[in-house]
């Protein structure tokens, strides 16, 4: 059974429609590249699977339980239950500013309350240690570089241990000397089989690291294929437009 | 020299006392109430937003000095309910800086939300904390951080301000110095006043100096 099953998905910002009756799924283990044109919806869409944005109608199922079915939404603690399944790391970080980064990392299993603060403790040190920032656990966001903060709060939400993690643009934020160190991190979550759906503009990231490759456009799904085929072999008039412009 | 401060310089101390207390008393009270108001201004309840906002206008938008006298000598001119608004001069003032100072606080408060990026909900919100859990360790501790540099600023024209009391009548520093004035037929004491007040808002600087300094978060 697929991790996350959506279908039927329907979004509109006003009379605006974004997302037009979106319907894929992804399996335990996939990477998933979501490309497309600024407005194309796939932040939205990732947004939804995650409740941030509310839908208008469809169904989003993930690891077996609805979040929402036919425009239904679950109950708020099972909203709950069910997103915290899954992790997300934002274009802009998100970090907060007031804590340092191993308070950052530990807020949230900690007042989660669900393991002891030694447990705990021990995973923040093993995450800092995964990402490279093991030196930078009382070093609070301001003093950090942008892809050292990409890379605190990538730990960060592993801290709750995800099963699926989604990230919105990871490295649009950062200078372009910085987005590799970002992009490392996120390879080896790939080659430990973390289930992630990636919007990103990195087509080269999408090329190596992705098993599958989602293109948007206008609010649809236009394309869905493994990388080599989607790259070298675009079906759509729209996919070939955009890897034109985008990708040589 | 000890007479001219028993008789001139002893009695400003006492006097500085009164405006020491009234101070701590209005930002003690102010500052939560500010807080206060500046949630329910954004109340999703239509009535409590809309009557707190226009609390706040009219308090910022009248003078603080038409409130004291209002509070003092005009709430007792009221029909029927007059002979219970009658307060001591010293509990009616403090119910004017107050109300008064609740206002200010609100909008700086207020200010110190609106800053916060929407990111850090979002961030709170995918980490599983509830709303109650995302306010208080997540938004509040930015939000009065944000606020420090005005609060201070705040706090300082506070300290000035009660030199309104004089208006009042209640027996502050400046009331003490004005009748050494009289009494003395020199304007030293005004300037012993001016010290004492440049002494207390100093204190006052360098404490939310170091409070900035404590919570730069760097």
């Amino acid at each position: 059974m697929a991790l996350i099953e959506v279908t039927n998905l329907k979004k509109s910002f006003g009379n605006q429609e974004v997302l037009k009756s979106i319907s894929f799924s992804v399996d335990k283990k996939e990477v998933i590249a979501m490309i497309g044109p600024s407005g194309s919806g796939k932040s939205t869409l990732l947004r939804s699977l995650i409740h941030l944005e509310e839908i208008d109608n469809g169904s989003i199922c993930i690891d077996g339980d609805f979040l929402v079915k036919d425009g239904q939404y679950a109950n708020q603690a099972d909203i709950r239950k069910i997103t915290g399944k899954m992790g997300m790391v934002f274009q802009h970080f998100n970090l907060f500013p007031h804590l340092t980064v191993k308070e950052n990392l530990i807020l949230a299993p900690k007042l989660r309350k669900s393991e002891s603060m030694e447990e705990i403790e021990k995973r923040c040190m093993d995450l800092l240690r995964k990402v490279g920032l093991s030196d930078k656990a009382n070093a609070y966001p301001s003093n950090l570089s942008g892809g050292q903060k990409q890379r605190v709060a990538i730990a960060r939400s592993l801290m709750l241990n995800p099963q699926i993690l989604l990230f919105d643009e990871p490295t649009s934020a950062l200078d372009p000397e910085l987005t590799g160190e970002v992009l490392k991190v996120m390879k080896d979550l790939a080659e430990e089989h973390m289930t992630m759906i990636v919007v990103t503009h990195e087509m080269g990231f999408a090329r190596e690291v992705a098993n599958r490759v989602i293109f948007m456009d206008g609010g649809e799904i236009i394309e869905s294929n493994e990388p080599e085929q989607f790259f070298q072999h675009p079906q759509h008039e729209r996919t070939k437009a955009f890897l034109h412009k985008n990708w040589k | 020299m000890v007479d001219y401060w028993n008789r001139i310089v002893w009695p400003m101390l006492e006097g500085a006392q009164m405006t020491i207390l009234l101070f701590f008393i209005a930002i003690l009270v102010s500052i939560p109430l500010g807080f206060i108001l500046t949630l329910a201004v954004q109340s999703r309840f239509k009535p409590l937003a809309w009557l707190s906002q226009i609390y706040i206008t009219v308090m910022r938008g009248t003078p603080l000095l038409l409130q004291l006298l209002l509070i003092c000598f005009g709430l007792p001119m009221l029909p029927v309910v007059g002979e219970y608004l009658v307060f001591d001069r010293f509990v009616a003032a403090c119910i004017g800086f107050v109300l008064n100072y609740a206002a200010y606080f609100a909008e700086i408060f207020r200010g110190g939300l609106i800053s916060i990026d929407k990111g850090q909900y979002e961030a709170a919100k995918v980490l599983g904390l509830t709303k109650w859990q995302t306010t208080t360790r997540i938004i509040l501790p930015q939000m009065f951080r944000v606020a420090l540099p005005a609060v201070a600023n705040e706090s300082i024209t506070l300290i000035k301000d009660t030199a309104l009391l004089y208006a009042v009548a209640v027996p502050e520093l400046l009331h003490f110095a004005q009748t050494a004035v009289n009494r003395e037929f020199t304007i030293v004491p005004y300037f012993i006043a001016g010290v004492i007040y440049l002494a207390m808002t100093l204190i006052l600087t360098v404490f939310f100096k170091w409070l900035e300094r404590r919570y730069k978060y760097e």
